[in-house]
């Protein structure tokens, strides 16, 4: 028999055991070449090109994709190596030279890799379409991406894997000078011992995740300096990941001890089996358990900002637009020149228009108020009334004389309490308002500063005497968000002076839908990675430790457990090594986006709860897929 | 006398059409309450497949097994998991104990999964210990002993339940003699002090000697039976290994 027949004779009777690694590799060069391809991709490399955090965004995720995915292959690797020490020292002990076994596991590892990079390819391209063409629909953009084979992409796909391929089959040529024969043969039969642990150390995980937690919660100091924030959050990052270690190797450890001491619910059925086989496992187990329910923690903060980001950007670009168009009159040429080009887009029919006289006042406030009070715009009430007429959004108001309302500065925090009662001087020092509330949703789009005061329409006729108003006109139409061609046009007329934003609704939703599709993209493609990888790992652990426990369920079934009850076992431990640690991904995760939340909530005025938990399920729900999975196997394997 | 196994004609064949093999050729087999009873026979004749098949790990292709008066041969696998249970004792030739739980879990891991009360639970487990000598190790791991300490948890846990009928399939197979001694002393005590019925498979002729009554099997049928009667454990080891050599299994047999 050659040496190539022996490695062909060793994959087809183990070939489970090498589809298993086959398929991780797969997977891994798949994701890889697929982000790589979109990388390369045109349009995408427009937007990299047109934003720094963009291209900073991308550089990184594929450096952590590519860190990741050489660590799970390394980890599939040794996986499978583990499986075949026996027979790799059976080899040895039959007098086969161990250059030769060497030689014939590098071939082996070289060739499944080779292999695997060519189905990775393939299936990489096909799902790179999918991928581009979720990204593209994400982005809202009607334009058709070109399908192409990006040599750049399957270029750095090659040279990336062919580096890790050949590690790996190196590593697999040492394998067999690594270890002596007998280690070979006991490879899987190391006993474990029951965990010892601290009290010291389980008082101390717990103090570390709650500073941790503590740290981040707590609300900003008065001024916020750049070495607060990296002692404050580089304290709570290390103590989170110190917490979260200690925590599965000690606490929960005497968790399950302080279970064992109930005596009559411990020695109750299959409890006594679960618990102990769940207590001898931990503790190998708690190194890779902070890694996913770290990475879970990332994952989930990252993906829930980012569809935060992404679900608030038409509040938001409301917002700061509020209406199709805006512009400053500049003489009735001009006015006339960009109503006709409105009116001239026949899809988009104008539902309304209104014409906002505004004046800019300065004056004294009776109250502190850290805002910039140099140009107050006045409205008058009747205009204010329009406009909420035409975006049907507020209330009507009506105000006498003296009254004012003010409109709370976008991007700011006041509330109405601040306002109501109190009173403005004009700087003329003949005019006095008094505030009767504060109220949301402005009418132009944002300009700094933004502190719009509405006033009865006699005070403004009245001071209209004195200031000469800017006028301003806007439209509404119907189906905004389509308003390509003409919000362009629009655009360009208008120029950049009248407002900091754009004048166009449309040209703001765009943008912003655009930049948050593509980071939720990055993000949602990242999570998706990790959890499918965080899934497969604990799926291989729970696969070894069902061949490794194979006897015992034999033994139980021999003295009288039905397979229900060994199945239920098998559920209970599968749910706890699932379960937990998503829990403390979960967990830590809600920490992290109450954190981000304060943030992004003012930023975007979005309501966060709602993409949050939907990233949340998500994740969860694809865990209970790996779950059911894993038990079903787990059963198989074990259960017969 | 109370009969514990009876069973009539039992037949197992393996494989398939053309190429049949027989494993049991219509045995019978009858053991009353309180026998030590024990089966021989050189190596593929068919012992452990009838232990197998009295335990209900295996299914006869044809016959009647009724221990101690349930017919077990058309119960579903619940109920068969819980008659195993409630009414048999199994010592293995490996010992077959958990890793993960010590020993005391070990021993008491039958009467958990019958769900019974702890603290009678707690006083069966210590009575049992005590007969075999074990108590001092009962909160150590199954590594952490030795192989007669190992097997003489597996047979506490076995009689833990105070089973109908304990099966013993090479108990002392891997054990050096003074642990086997001790092993068999034990099991021929309970025998006589408690009435335990015992079936067990050996190799070994000196461990047989210990049994009331030897059974041999040849080709998966009965060869003889001898029984021990008044004569003692001498004159009886010497009988077995008599007809060990007419069974001709060769000499290996017979260490």
């Amino acid at each position: 028999m050659t040496l190539f027949d022996l490695a062909k004779k060793n994959i087809q009777g183990n070939f489970s055991n090498y589809l298993v690694y086959f398929v991780s590799m797969v997977f891994s060069i798949i994701i890889y070449f697929t982000f790589v391809s979109l990388q390369y991709n045109e349009k995408i490399q427009q937007s990299i090109l047109l934003s720094n955090t963009m291209n900073f965004l991308f550089m990184a995720s594929s450096l952590l994709l590519l860190l990741f995915v050489a660590v799970f292959i390394l980890y599939s690797n040794s996986f499978f190596t583990r499986n075949r020490k026996r027979e790799v020292g059976l080899y040895s002990l039959l007098g086969l030279k161990k250059k030769t076994i060497g030689k014939m596991l590098f071939y082996e590892n070289f060739l499944m890799g080779m292999l695997a990079l060519v189905v990775g390819i393939i299936f990489g391209t096909l799902l790179s379409k999918l991928f581009t063409m979720i990204l593209v629909k994400l982005m809202g953009s009607s334009a058709e991406i070109e399908f192409g084979i990006s040599i750049e992409a399957i270029g750095q796909t090659i040279l990336v894997f062919l580096i890790i391929i050949i590690i790996t089959s190196i590593q697999g040529y040492r394998l067999i000078y690594r270890f002596k024969l007998i280690e070979l043969f006991h490879a899987a039969k190391k006993g474990e011992l029951t965990p010892k642990v601290s009290i010291g150390s389980t008082v101390l995980g717990l103090l570390l995740l709650i500073v941790s937690y503590w740290l981040i919660l707590r609300s900003f100091p008065e001024e916020l300096t750049e070495g607060y924030i990296l002692a404050n959050y580089g304290i709570a990052l290390v103590s989170m990941v110190i917490g979260t270690h200690l925590f599965f190797s000690s606490v929960v450890i005497s968790l399950l001890k302080l279970y064992k001491r109930n005596k009559a619910r411990y020695y109750k059925g299959t409890n006594l089996i679960g618990t102990s086989q769940l207590l001898h496992r931990i503790q190998g187990n708690a190194r890779t358990f902070t890694m996913i329910a770290l990475l879970s923690a990332v994952t989930i903060s990252l993906f829930g900002a980012a569809y935060s980001g992404y679900y608030g950007n038409e509040k938001n670009s409301f917002e700061m637009v509020p209406f199709s168009y805006s512009h400053q009159s500049k003489g009735d040429e001009f006015d006339d020149q960009i109503e006709s080009l409105i009116q001239a887009d026949k899809e988009h029919p104008i539902t309304a228009q209104v014409e906002l006289p505004i004046v800019e006042v300065e004056g004294q406030l009776t109250f502190t108020f850290s805002y910039e009070v140099t140009a107050m715009k006045l409205v008058p009430v009747k205009a204010y009334n329009e406009v909420v007429k035409a975006l049907q959004t507020g209330k009507v108001l009506s105000l006498s004389e003296d009254e004012a309302i003010a409109i709370k500065p976008r991007l700011t925090e006041y509330n109405s309490s601040l306002f109501k009662g109190e009173q403005l001087h004009l700087s003329d020092e003949m005019h006095e308002l008094t505030f009767v509330d504060m109220l949301e949703g402005s009418v132009l789009p944002f300009d700094y500063p933004d502190f719009y005061i509405i006033v009865s329409d006699e005070f403004f006729t009245e001071i209209a005497n004195d200031i000469k108003p800017k006028l301003y006109k806007v439209y509404e139409v119907e189906g905004e968000k389509s308003t390509a061609v003409t919000s362009e046009k629009i655009n360009q007329l208008v120029g950049k002076e009248d407002f900091q934003v754009y004048p166009s609704f449309y040209t703001e939703y765009k943008e912003g839908k655009e930049g948050n599709a593509l980071t939720l993209f990055i993000f949602g493609f990242l999570g998706l990675v990790f959890l499918a990888a965080t899934g497969s790992i604990i799926y291989f652990k729970q696969l070894t430790e069902a061949n490794e426990t194979k006897t015992s369920y034999e033994i139980l079934r021999k003295i009288g457990v039905n397979k229900r009850a060994v199945r239920n076992t098998i559920q209970m431990q599968t749910l706890f090594v699932f379960g937990l640690p998503l829990t403390v991904g979960i967990v830590h995760s809600s920490v992290i986006l109450n954190f981000i939340s304060n943030f992004i909530s003012d930023l975007i005025g979005a309501n966060v709860i709602v993409p949050i938990v939907t990233a949340m399920a998500a994740f969860i729900v694809i865990y209970i897929g790996y779950y059911i999975l894993t038990v079903h196997t787990y059963n198989k394997i074990a259960n017969k | 006398m109370k009969q514990i196994v009876e069973a009539r004609k039992i037949k197992k064949t393996y494989g398939a059409r053309g190429n049949l093999f027989t494993a049991l050729d219509e045995i019978d087999l009858t053991v009353q309450e309180g026998e030590f009873v024990g089966i021989m026979g050189p190596s593929g004749a068919g012992k452990s497949t009838l232990l197998n098949v009295l335990a209900t790990i295996d299914e006869p292709t044809s016959g009647e097994i009724t221990i101690d008066g349930f017919t077990i041969l058309n119960m579903n696998e619940e109920q068969l998991s819980n008659f195993r249970r409630d009414k048999l004792g199994f010592i293995f030739q490996d010992y077959n104990l958990l890793d993960t739980l010590t020993v005391k879990e070990n021993i008491l891991l039958p009467l958990a999964l019958a769900k019974i009360d702890v603290i009678k639970l707690e006083e069966r487990v210590e009575a049992v210990a005590e007969k075999f000598g074990i108590t001092a190790i009962l909160d150590k791991y199954p590594y952490q002993i030795s192989g007669g300490q190992k097997q003489r948890t597996a047979a506490s846990r076995a009689i833990v339940t105070k089973p109908s009928l304990l099966l013993a399939d090479e108990p002392t197979g891997a054990l050096d003699s003074k642990s086997a001694t001790d092993l068999l002393e034990s099991l021929k005590e309970l025998s006589e002090q408690e009435q335990a019925t015992i079936l067990m498979v050996t190799h070994d002729a000196y461990a047989a000697s210990y049994c009331g009554r030897v059974i041999f099997i040849k080709d998966g049928k009965l060869f003889t039976e001898l029984v021990k009667g008044k004569s003692s454990r001498k004159e009886f080891f010497q009988k077995v290994l008599d007809v060990l050599s007419a069974l001709g299994g060769g000499t290996n047999d017979i260490i």
